[in-house]
């Protein structure tokens, strides 16, 4: 087998992040709003789907350190002690996942969420997330939601928002594919049993932009990432773009039984040439475009044969 | 169309003072008798005038249509209170294909002299593109105005023309001549007229040529009419006619253009599309299609035994699977059904956008909404380009090859009724849950006694005189094949087909024919569709008012009574699919009281009688699949397959799965590669549903083809992985 040709350092780098086991951090903590819906209808919907993300989340990990707000309960002075509580209690190790759903608003300068009496704004939020340790997914799922980005994007913060800007300023179904994205094993388009921030995203935004596309309705909402905390975010997170490396590591939901964090002695050899092998392939699929066809299905080929063997290997 | 320059300028003459008619007459005088390069110089002198309405003619004359309007724009300035002015400024305006601009200067004309026939005359004009009723009424208000206007009965004589009323355009030709012995459009009509009517010769065109051998207008005209009758092919030579009396007619390159892309003939259309453009000529019709075969390249086409099938790039790989055997199929069914075969291959037109397909239909009357035939030449939506549930494609395929066999066996000598109605009957002689569905826009044109006679039913498609008449048309239409059909059985149709071919009229094919006159056919017709219709009919408004309160019994979730109210009236209007239908309140309803059994029947109700929404569609087929039936939750997913087989991976991957269990490997396949020509997101799963399928195919090479395409997209899927060594292992051991 031909050696993979050498890789420019920000690819290896991005490769590498690709690559990194989807490690089980320390705890994940979820929080989950639903803003005032304004119309009975909207309340309900908004609600349901927030109640949908708890039932999900909890079923899914068992975790306690799952909390959804939403009705009245749904305050800024809630989410604030929250959110306070879990700067106390948060280690750098460990991660938070703040999933934000219903109507937002833009004024040219701060996107708020609205809320059962004051709304809360995105410095407001950021302010308080700031104050929590460790790795962070947002998920703005509001109308306008584009607006909040420049406020909350930061290093080791991953921004997910349901429009482009703080001028879409329609109702949303970005939300109702997320929600979907966390109940759908279809999601984990790698089969490892998690489901990414990244896959999530990936999900959610083609199914929103099938609903307009089949609608025959003009898409009044664009999804976007941004998770490096420096740059614009993008509709299509790549390694060519330098967007979603941080979103493809964080571990959104985990579905089957959770890889084992250590595997026993006698197959470490045997995980260290998985790890190899997986390296490898990628490198080859990153080296498509360079080398003919044939030669990179039969190098594809014997690296995935490897692979299932090492694999049937281990699960012996 | 371009037809009343000269006219037009003659309205000049008779709307100016003397002074400019004395200037611009004898230019006007040139054109119409043919000596265009005097003409030219001759206006080219009246852009030199002291009066600028003057100039406006001038350079209006030599084509500089600016300046034109920059000189009228002054004229009026100069006199403000000037309706005559304003009126010609106005047909500038229409020459040039801006209508609101022009509809707003005739009505300016018109605030300032009441029943002004020239500004009367320019909404009629306006109207008639259109194909809008009040066309007719307008030229009618014009001629009242001044009845000595020839143009006005010329254009009441062309749309007579269009509303297949042609003792009525000879009449109306006859009066413009007796107005005016040289008025060379009402020959051009009677010319038109001749040729439809298949007379081997007709004088009219000598005696054009006498008074102008330059007048192009007249062959474009006869061109144009037969394209309103589909006479594609003699529609050419008439164009090609123009442009030898007058190369510099540009409308006349325009239509023979787009005429060529219409029957396919790409290269022929480019160079007569591009030569019109590039002088100058861009009205819609013609930028469109340029536009429109410049996109042919995000194309592919498929060819088959029969049938040449263009398809989006996007969407090719989806769509080839279902619509090249469909068309297969249609072909066959229709060459032993009609008892012919086609001459040539047809070349079927797939849009998934439908502004591109609406380019296809432009300037054609009735809706030409989803499908359209040109000879052997059908362009059709996508099922992509239309929303989930309200298109049929299939349907709308039979309906389009259905003109095909009509067309090329009648040589295009056919009454639109005949073969729209033909081509409605085959829809749901294909199946009887396709074709449109009866709807209260229908039901509510029958009680209200507004069917047309048979006679007088081609006028139903082409200047609706109520909103819905064009679908009340088409719905008639085929109720009256379905009537022949089941009365005096189906080769009564073909007969009266080959009737048509000599170019009968319908009253004497249904006289040869049925035995009876037009009328009494019209009175047997009627009776027996009341007959038909004697419940929804009679039950209609009582219906409107209770499905209301089943939908509000539904919102409340107050099941018992959506089951109770629901069950009396679900038969009274049992045609009704559409949102807010009963069938699904009540499917509903039993769901929601856990009888799966009873909500299954709704259902099956629903897509029996032709119930088209694909989420309805997919529940039915999931309740089935639950209650153990497979086989009809197979049938319910591939109905979908005939109505929305876009964007919807999930659902081919159920129906292959569905299909792989019940031992249909061959189906399980053509669906799991649909799931995979729709992008699934879940690529790896996609990729390994197939391999299965293959492998259970024996098709050994092509199962490890997918399972490596899995494993790529997801290096670590073990299923995938164990397929993969089981290959490897098979490999081995074969060897």
């Amino acid at each position: 087998m031909a050696p993979p040709a050498a890789l420019g350092g920000g690819v290896r780098l991005a490769l590498l992040l690709l690559l990194a086991v989807l490690s089980a951090p320390a705890a994940t903590f979820y929080v989950t709003v639903a803003g005032l819906g304004g119309e009975p209808e909207y309340e309900q919907r908004f609600a349901g789907l927030a109640k949908d993300i708890d039932k999900l989340l909890k079923a899914s990990s068992g975790s306690t350190r799952v909390e959804t707000l939403y009705g009245p309960a749904a305050t800024k002075a809630k989410l604030s002690e929250v959110l306070g509580s879990l700067a106390n209690q948060a280690t750098p190790q460990d991660s938070l996942v703040l999933m934000l759903i219903g109507h937002g608003s833009y004024d040219g300068f701060d996107y708020k969420l609205n809320l059962p009496g004051p709304d809360v704004s995105s410095i407001e939020l950021a302010s308080m997330l700031d104050r929590i340790p460790g790795m962070q997914l947002v998920v703005s799922m509001t109308s306008c939601s584009g607006g909040a980005v420049l406020a909350l994007k930061k290093e080791g913060r991953a921004v997910i928002t349901a429009t482009k800007s703080g001028t879409e300023k329609n109702a949303t179904v970005f939300a109702r594919y997320w929600a979907e994205a966390l109940r759908d094993a279809a999601t984990d388009t790698d089969k490892n049993e998690v489901i990414s921030a990244l896959e999530a995203y990936r999900y959610a935004s083609e199914k929103t932009a099938r609903f307009y596309d089949t609608q025959k309705r003009i898409a009044t909402e664009h999804a976007q990432l941004e998770d490096t905390g420096k740059g614009d975010p993008v509709r299509d997170p790549s390694a060519e773009n330098g967007q979603g490396l941080l979103a493809a590591r964080f571990a959104l939901l985990r579905l089957g039984a959770a890889q084992a964090a250590a595997a026993a002695p006698e197959k470490r050899k045997l995980l260290e040439k998985k790890e190899t092998l997986e390296q490898q392939i990628a490198h080859l699929k990153y080296q498509r475009a360079a080398m003919p066809t044939d030669e990179y299905k039969k190098q594809l080929a014997a690296l995935l044969l490897e692979l299932a063997q090492t694999q049937a290997e281990i699960d012996k | 169309m371009r037809l009343l320059v000269f006219a037009g300028a003659w309205a000049a003459v008779w709307a100016c003072g003397l002074s400019a008619e004395s200037a611009i007459d004898p230019c006007t005088q040139h054109r119409h008798y043919g000596r265009l390069d005097e003409a030219e110089r001759c206006f080219a002198k009246l852009t030199f005038s002291q009066d600028p309405y003057v100039r406006a003619e001038g350079f209006w004359g030599i084509g500089q249509f600016q300046d034109a309007n920059s000189q009228f724009r002054a004229a009026i300035a100069i006199e403000p209170k000037n309706a005559d002015y304003r009126v010609r400024w106005g047909r500038l305006f229409y020459e040039r294909w801006n209508k609101p601009e022009a509809e707003k200067l005739f009505r300016e004309a018109l605030e300032i002299t009441k029943d002004h026939a020239g500004a009367l005359l320019g909404l009629a004009l306006i109207a008639s593109e259109g194909f809008e009723a009040k066309a007719v009424e307008l030229a009618e208000q014009a001629l009242k105005a001044d009845p000595k206007l020839p143009e006005a009965q010329e254009l009441l004589a062309r749309l007579a023309v269009e509303d297949v009323n042609f003792d009525k355009a000879r009449q109306e030709a006859e009066k413009a001549l007796l107005l005016s012995a040289e008025a060379l459009d009402a020959m051009a009509v009677l010319a038109s007229l001749d040729v439809l009517a298949d007379k081997p010769a007709t004088p009219w065109f000598e005696r054009i040529d006498k008074i102008n051998p330059r007048f192009a207008e007249a062959y474009a005209y006869t061109g144009h009419v037969l394209i309103l009758n589909r006479r594609y092919e003699e529609a050419i030579g008439y164009f090609q006619k123009a442009i030898e009396r007058n190369p510099r007619y540009l409308d006349a390159h325009s239509e023979l253009g787009i005429t060529y892309m219409r029957l396919a003939s790409e290269k022929k259309a480019r160079e007569h599309l591009e030569l019109a453009y590039e002088n100058g000529y861009r009205d819609p019709a013609t930028v469109n299609s340029l536009r429109l075969m410049d996109s042919y390249k995000n194309f592919q086409t498929f060819l088959t035994p029969k049938a040449e099938v263009r398809l989006h790039k996007k969407e090719a790989d989806l769509l080839r699977v279902y619509f090249q055997p469909e068309l297969e199929r249609a072909i066959a069914a229709y060459e032993k059904k009609y008892k012919m075969t086609l001459k040539s291959p047809v070349k079927l037109e797939v849009y998934p956008d439908h502004e591109d397909f609406a380019v296809r239909t432009m300037g054609m009357p009735g809706l030409g909404a989803l499908g359209v035939t040109f000879g052997y030449v059908v362009a059709m939506d996508s099922p992509s380009g239309r929303k989930p549930g309200t298109f049929h494609w299939a349907s709308t395929l039979w309906h389009e090859l259905s003109h095909v066999f009509v067309l090329a066996a009648t040589n295009h000598r056919v009454p639109r009724w005949f073969t729209e109605g033909l081509a409605v009957h085959e829809e749901t002689a294909a199946s009887a849950d396709w074709g449109d569905r009866l709807d209260p826009t229908i039901l509510q044109a029958v009680k209200e006694k507004k069917l047309l006679p048979v006679v007088q039913l081609d006028r139903g498609f082409i200047r609706p005189k109520y909103p819905a008449q064009i679908i009340v048309s088409y719905f008639q239409a085929g109720r009256i094949c379905d009537y022949i059909s089941q009365k005096w059985g189906f080769q009564k149709l073909l007969d009266m087909m080959h009737a048509f071919a000599g170019n009968t009229p319908a009253a004497e094919v249904i006289e040869k024919q049925l035995g009876m006159k037009a009328e009494a056919f019209d009175k047997e017709f009627l009776e027996s569709l009341h007959k038909q219709l004697a419940t929804p009919l009679e039950k209609f408004d009582e219906w409107s008012k209770r499905i209301r309160s089943v939908a509000a019994a539904a919102k409340e979730k107050r099941h018992d009574d959506v089951i109770r109210e629901g069950s009396q009236i679900r038969d009274w209007f049992a045609e009704y699919v559409e949102a807010g239908n009963v069938y699904e309140f009540l499917a509903d309803a039993y769901l929601a009281k856990q009888d799966k059994k009873s909500a299954l029947a709704e259902l099956e109700r629903y897509a029996k009688i032709g119930g088209r929404y694909p989420p309805t569609l997919k529940k039915l087929a999931a309740i089935e699949e639950e209650m153990g039936r497979p086989k009809e939750a197979i049938a319910t997913l591939e109905k979908l397959n005939y109505i929305f087989p876009v964007a919807d991976p999930e659902m081919h991957r159920k129906l292959g799965e569905l299909c792989l269990s019940h031992g249909d490997v061959h189906m399980a396949i053509r669906e799991f590669e649909a799931s995979l020509a729709s992008r699934p997101l879940d690529l790896a799963a996609s990729h390994y549903d197939l391999a299965q399928a293959y492998m259970k195919a024996r098709r050994v090479e092509e199962a490890r083809d997918q399972v490596l395409s899995a494993l790529e997209a997801a290096p670590g899927y073990r299923p995938a992985q164990k397929l993969l060594l089981e290959l490897s292992s098979k490999k081995k051991e074969d060897h």
